[in-house]
């Protein structure tokens, strides 16, 4: 298993592009286009799509810049990139071509978890809801990078997971012997993310193992556990969802809390669902 | 050969030093430029040449390996090893058996290099990018590449000598050195490279096509733009430095709002998030005469306006 690992680490490090669904791709293109365009609308838009936000983040973090893992907003992003390279990222991002339908709902259960992110965080108290929602947006990113990078043991993943009746991250275990939280920390640190993204990618499944950021970590486990229970989007499997009490107890949550923060997600979703995918 | 249009990227004429006893190359060189772009002083020694080379150095350097008193590698090497004239770019000439084995140019620093025998539009335009490239690379700044003193000082004058109206933006920083004492310097060049970014991006959304942004150093940069949009680019700086500077604390810190360091005395003292504090000089009908009356009424300006904690800008309304 050891060298399965190896193999596909260099496999996800190596990823070159990765595709976006086309219709975020569209509308971001045509705000470029504009020179009458703020940056704060761009940021509305990309903040919608986990590769493009992941690019931004990657591409400003990277040492190129000179501030390595200091930024995780979308918006400051754009602002320090400025619009040559965002115009740069766009072109050079491909649509997936393929498996479009399959793609689609790993996109709504993302944004989902991005939205719900944003809720439970502002809930908790916590400054900068928009970090979180930035974290939850790209928590299944790697799953991104299996489909691009591994077709074949991406498939074989999900054929596993329906006929055994898995989880898709147990299935991932099944056939990997690791899942896509380790995919996003490879990426995370390849990337020079900031830490509390890391961290959300590579512990929203076991937010009590987190070391830094534990209270990132939580909210996403939160808002991941709150869209599957909505059957928002599909992450690659129809199993009930876990909580973690432990992460509740992180956020000083009780189960009133959680009932509101569903009540508000509830809303919101209505409208994140009218967005084109 | 063309020797009247005019190099496209020399900002004034060029002085440039031939050391070289070969007449065919003195005859090409002087032919190909008008002295009132490139002027050459021709020297047929090597020796002789370098008290010149140093006393007075010119903007380039064309050295024939050939000299008969001095290898061209040792006077290129004599130049480049000393700080003062090592921006001085050098064009080693060489002949056709010179090249039989690969040069260690790791330890021949020169900036290019011509092979006998020339073609005389190959030479002219190695020579023309040689100068091109060294004004480039002169005067950035190491660490953000952005334009440095001298072609701040240029574009400065050459607005003022065209009586063109233009605001002049100082812009520098509150508290930076407390956080460099603090973090360290890598993170204080952080906040450096970050500001310089947010300053340029910000100025370039202005689409204005004479827009200029230099980093005097350290904390302090220039930016140039029309009198009518200055104010408003301000605001835009401040905004987005303010949001985003928080992210170069530790988490602690931020929330404290503040860093708590030990002063030169050896006493705690506190220093708010850092800001930043911009003075804009305008000129405006040919109001100003010398770069340095900008630069001292900025000076005045900013004083102003770092009484302020927080980040601000203040406008010379004196018009």
């Amino acid at each position: 298993m050891e060298d399965l690992k190896t193999s596909v680490k260099g496999q996800v490090l190596a990823i070159q592009d990765l595709p976006t669904l086309p219709g975020v791709l569209d509308e971001v293109t045509k705000l470029v286009e504009n020179p009458e365009t703020s940056t704060e609308e761009i940021a509305n838009v990309i903040g919608k799509d986990q590769v493009l936000s992941a690019k931004v983040l990657k591409m400003v973090n990277s040492p190129i810049y000179g501030f390595p893992g200091r930024i995780s907003s979308i918006q400051h992003g754009l602002v320090l990139l400025g619009f040559n390279v965002i115009r740069g990222i766009i072109i050079s991002t491909s649509v997936f071509d393929m498996m479009v339908q399959a793609m689609q709902g790993l996109w709504e259960h993302s944004i989902g978890v991005a939205t719900a992110s944003n809720i439970v965080a502002r809930r908790a108290g916590f400054d900068d809801p928009e970090e979180y929602a930035v974290a939850g947006l790209l928590h299944d990113l790697g799953k991104v990078v299996t489909a691009v990078q591994l077709p074949e043991l991406h498939e074989s993943i999900l054929n596993t997971a329906k006929e055994k009746n898995l989880s898709y991250y147990k299935a991932e275990k099944h056939v990997l012997g690791f899942a896509h939280d380790r995919i996003n920390a490879w990426l995370a640190r390849h990337w020079h993310l900031p830490g509390n993204i890391r961290e959300a990618m590579s512990r929203h499944h076991s937010p009590h193992m987190a070391e830094l950021y534990k209270s990132t970590a939580c909210v996403v486990h939160l808002g991941d556990f709150m869209v599957r229970l909505f059957e928002f989007g599909n992450s690659g499997d129809d199993q009930t969802a876990y909580l973690r009490p432990e992460a509740m107890k992180e956020l000083g949550f009780k189960m009133s809390d959680l009932e509101r923060c569903m009540d508000e997600l509830a809303d919101q979703l209505l409208d994140v669902s009218d967005m084109s995918f | 050969m063309n020797t009247t249009d005019p190099a496209p990227c020399f900002v004034r004429k060029q002085r440039a030093f031939l050391l070289s006893d070969d007449s065919a190359l003195r005859d090409m060189l002087l032919s190909m430029w008008s002295s009132d772009w490139i002027e050459f002083t021709v020297f047929e020694r090597g020796r002789g040449a370098i008290e010149y080379l140093f006393n007075d150095p010119p903007d380039l350097l064309v050295v024939d390996n050939r000299l008969s008193d001095i290898s061209g590698a040792e006077i290129a090497n004599l130049v480049k090893s000393e700080n003062v004239y090592r921006q001085l770019p050098v064009v080693l000439v060489l002949d056709h058996d010179d090249m039989g084995s690969p040069w260690d140019w790791a330890s021949v620093e020169v900036d290019d290099f011509l092979v006998r025998p020339f073609s005389d539009s190959e030479a002219r335009d190695r020579i023309n990018l040689t100068l091109c490239r060294a004004t480039r690379a002169m005067d950035a700044n190491p660490l953000t590449k952005l334009p440095g003193n001298t072609s701040i000082i240029q574009r400065i004058q050459s607005l003022i000598d065209k009586e063109q109206d233009f605001a002049l933006a100082y812009c520098d920083l509150d508290y930076f050195k407390s956080f460099n004492d603090k973090y360290g310097f890598s993170r204080g060049d952080e906040i450096l490279m970050m500001t310089a970014r947010v300053i340029v991006n910000t100025i370039k959304s202005f689409g204005g096509s004479g827009n200029f942004v230099g980093h005097v150093g350290g904390d302090d940069y220039v930016f140039i733009m029309s009198p009518d949009e200055v104010e408003q680019a301000c605001q835009r700086i401040i905004a987005t430095f303010d949001a985003i500077v928080p992210n170069f604390y530790d988490a602690s810190d931020r929330k404290l709002g503040k860093i708590v360091s030990k002063d030169r005395q050896g006493l705690v003292r506190e220093f708010p998030i850092m800001a930043v504090s911009i003075a804009v000089v305008f000129n405006i009908d040919g109001r100003l005469k010398h770069f340095g009356e900008a630069s001292a009424i900025a000076m005045s300006l900013k004083k102003k306006a770092k009484e302020n904690p927080e980040s601000c800008y203040v406008l010379d309304r004196r018009n």
